[in-house]
């Protein structure tokens, strides 16, 4: 499917497809955000891209390992109405 | 992608995940981190009602006791045996870098490892998005369980009063 390589002009990604993605995803990436008005290559915004969602994904797993923790410590049945409730009023 | 921000969205998924930790509290004595993470996606899935591709792709993929869900496997060699061949007569240097963090990224996102580049804008946006409110669901249910070590359980039921 990419053999068509040898010739310059035919890419097998469409390059403004690419423009298109790595300019709406410069948004979303808190630290690129900041750097709105510099350009920022498009290699540099798939990377960071990637970076943000791995870090969230860490993220996500230490708020599981401290809350798997909490749980196995905490009595949370006597308490989960008044913690449902409160997590709804949040 | 935008509903993620809402406040009804995080009420709905912290209140949702936290009935789904007690049960599971229920049903066997201990809860890994690993199981929790699991049940915290599904859940965060289960939220977006179907709507994304990231979503249905979590729920599709089979439970796993213990094991990482994620396989952290390198991608095929050969993509980065295109970066070692001589840049003969090609306008774009970066393409296969450029490919290859596309396909990083895909990798990332549940169920997109095919997906055109507009589709997978969509999908990033929206996973990261949710995401987010997962992180923030997650650490609002860690403050309460925390809080309610600090208290006894009368005083808390006292001091919610305003509903």
């Amino acid at each position: 499917r990419r053999s068509r390589s040898k010739q310059s002009s035919v890419s097998s990604i469409a390059d403004d497809q690419i423009t298109d993605l790595v300019s709406k995803l410069q948004h979303l990436i808190p630290e690129l955000r900041r750097r709105r008005f510099d350009k920022v290559s498009t290699s540099k915004v798939l990377q960071e891209t990637c970076n943000y969602i791995r870090s969230l994904h860490r993220e996500v797993e230490d708020l599981s390992d401290r809350l798997s923790q909490l749980l196995a410590s905490t009595d949370s049945d006597s308490d989960q109405a008044a913690i449902i409730r409160s997590l709804l009023m949040q | 992608m935008n509903r993620w921000r809402t406040k009804r969205e995080h009420q709905i998924y912290s209140s949702k995940l936290f009935q789904a930790l007690c049960r599971s509290r229920r049903t066997s004595s201990s809860t890994s981190a690993k199981e929790l993470h699991q049940t915290a996606d599904r859940v965060l899935a289960i939220t977006a009602k179907g709507t994304s591709r990231w979503s249905r792709a979590i729920l599709a993929a089979p439970l796993t006791a213990g094991t990482n869900m994620k396989k952290h496997k390198k991608a095929k060699v050969t993509v980065h045996t295109r970066l070692r061949k001589p840049v003969v007569n090609r306008e774009k240097k970066k393409l296969p870098v450029v490919e290859r963090k596309l396909k990083a990224l895909r990798r990332l996102v549940p169920g997109c490892r095919k997906l055109s580049c507009n589709n997978l804008l969509e999908e990033t946006s929206d996973y990261i998005a949710a995401l987010e409110m997962q992180a923030r669901a997650m650490t609002a249910i860690t403050e309460f369980l925390g809080r309610g070590e600090a208290q006894a359980p009368t005083d808390r039921q006292g001091s919610i009063g305003n509903m």
